[in-house]
């Protein structure tokens, strides 16, 4: 009788949550577009690998703000480079980029992104959402979304998996290479074309 | 058993007054700083890191690698939703040292509500009944006591950890409920489902996660120390109802300098399409 009431109390505070007003809606839609148009290409079996990394990439580099990514995972070691080195980094950055997901998007295998809220967090907005997969669709993995607007473009600035920010994870790797290679920003640079050219 | 229970909650009783005084905003504030992973033993770990990789990639990856391949999907399901389910007693207990009632109330409810309508917990009714799972440990409940993850450790086989993170694994393994059950058999039994399925259900869920990381990492050892990191944070700061995003703002404090810098915009850079 008990465990009957709680439930439905629980039940009834749950719906009461998703029931409540989108704060940011354009962001959310942004979000969802933008998750809607990648299960498109890679859910798309008429495509061939090389076509979904066309597309996806193409999908990808008009969504996030690759330029800013670049500089903040650099952080401080941007502003003491040289140009050369900046265009160096800027394009191996990309490459690198780019490879991290290619040659996986094969493994997509029907994982549906859910919207669930937002909010403001300084300059930014998060858009929270989850991974569902088919089976297993109470087991859900929490990815969050860090938009940033500018001259009424909006960007993905990072993605949070379960907590774990990529974009703070990829900052750390690179500032803890450059501080066990003294600082040598070329050493990271033959390091990332290195990687590169293995895939 | 009952004596271990008493002593802990003596124990309890001191941390709790003598962390009274410490607000949630301090907490809070404390785990942003800590946030920078400090990591004084940094050679030492990255000697243990190497050995736990060899231990993985002859051991650990392989048998993984076999699991996925010889149970279908449905029983590597069922498996780790029963994974999931004998881990409610702990955290249960874990909700109830946190002051979250509410969250204790749901964990046992899960627990019992899965056990047998969800048949030994190899399904998961609860869920649709809107109780959803939520997993703590005690290394989460001293974090939210206030006291600091310290030093990041590499430890042997367990592999990342801290000195919260280890006493909390420590107290664990004396303190959860489903590691006492049964006669001498039964419970090795037991530990050892749960353990040796726990690592290698975890490890061939993220076969390729790993594989990727591994070869592609620019400092493998860093990613990893970052991910756990902010693994743990999060938990914490998700404990203290504190949006991790709003954890990780503080982490984006200098984003604005780059922002403004628009003087050097960078190059039109091609894209080449790895085949």
């Amino acid at each position: 009788m008990n465990l009957k009431k709680i439930i439905t109390l629980i039940i009834f505070f749950s719906s009461l949550n998703t029931l409540a007003f989108a704060n940011f809606e354009s962001e959310e839609n942004f979000v969802s577009d933008f998750a809607a148009s990648a299960i498109n290409i890679l859910g798309n079996e008429s495509l061939n690998n090389n076509d979904k990394n066309i597309q996806f990439t193409d999908l990808v580099m008009s969504s996030i703000d690759m330029n800013l990514i670049s500089k903040f995972v650099l952080s401080r070691y941007w502003k003491t480079a040289s140009d050369q080195q900046k265009i160096s980094y800027l394009n191996a950055f990309k490459e690198y980029f780019i490879s991290s997901y290619a040659n996986k998007l094969d493994q997509y295998s029907g994982e549906k992104v859910v919207i669930v809220s937002s909010e403001a967090a300084k300059k930014f907005v998060i858009v929270k959402s989850n991974i569902v997969r088919d089976g297993a669709d109470t087991l859900k993995i929490e990815l969050n979304w860090r938009l940033l607007t500018r001259d009424d473009q909006t960007k993905i600035i990072d993605l949070s998996i379960e907590g774990i920010s990529l974009i703070i994870a990829q900052r750390e790797e690179f500032q803890s290479f450059l501080s066990n290679n003294n600082g040598d920003l070329n050493a990271l640079i033959n390091r990332l074309k290195s990687i590169n050219a293995k895939n | 058993m009952k004596s271990k229970l008493v002593l802990f909650f003596v124990l309890l009783t001191f941390v709790v007054s003598g962390c009274a005084s410490v607000t949630k905003d301090q907490i809070v504030a404390e785990n942003i700083v800590t946030q920078k992973v400090s990591d004084p033993i940094e050679p030492i770990n990255r000697v243990v890191f190497s050995f736990n990789n060899v231990f993985d990639k002859y051991a650990v990856r392989p048998v993984s690698i076999l699991y996925r391949g010889i149970l279908p999907e449905f029983v590597r399901n069922r498996i780790a939703y029963s994974l999931v389910n004998l881990s409610m007693p702990i955290t249960t207990i874990n909700n109830i040292l946190q002051f979250e009632f509410g969250k204790a109330g749901i964990s046992s409810a899960r627990f019992v509500i899965n056990s047998t309508i969800g048949i030994l917990g190899f399904f998961d009714p609860a869920s649709y009944f809107g109780l959803e799972a939520d997993y703590e440990d005690f290394g989460q409940t001293l974090g939210v006591w206030g006291i600091p993850t310290g030093p990041y450790l590499v430890l042997p086989f367990l592999g990342p950890s801290s000195p919260r993170d280890f006493t909390g694994l420590l107290s664990t393994s004396l303190l959860d409920p489903t590691y006492q059950v049964g006669n001498s058999a039964n419970r090795d039994l037991f530990r050892s489902y749960r353990m040796g399925v726990g690592v290698i259900n975890f490890r061939s869920e993220n076969i390729e996660i790993f594989d990727d990381l591994q070869n592609n990492s620019v400092d493998y050892y860093a990613a990893v120390r970052s991910f756990y990191s902010q693994s743990r944070n999060s938990q914490v700061s998700d404990n203290l109802e504190v949006s991790p995003s709003i954890n990780q703002d503080s982490l984006f404090n200098d984003f604005e300098e780059f922002e403004l810098d628009d003087t050097y915009i960078g190059p039109d850079v091609s894209i080449s399409y790895p085949e």
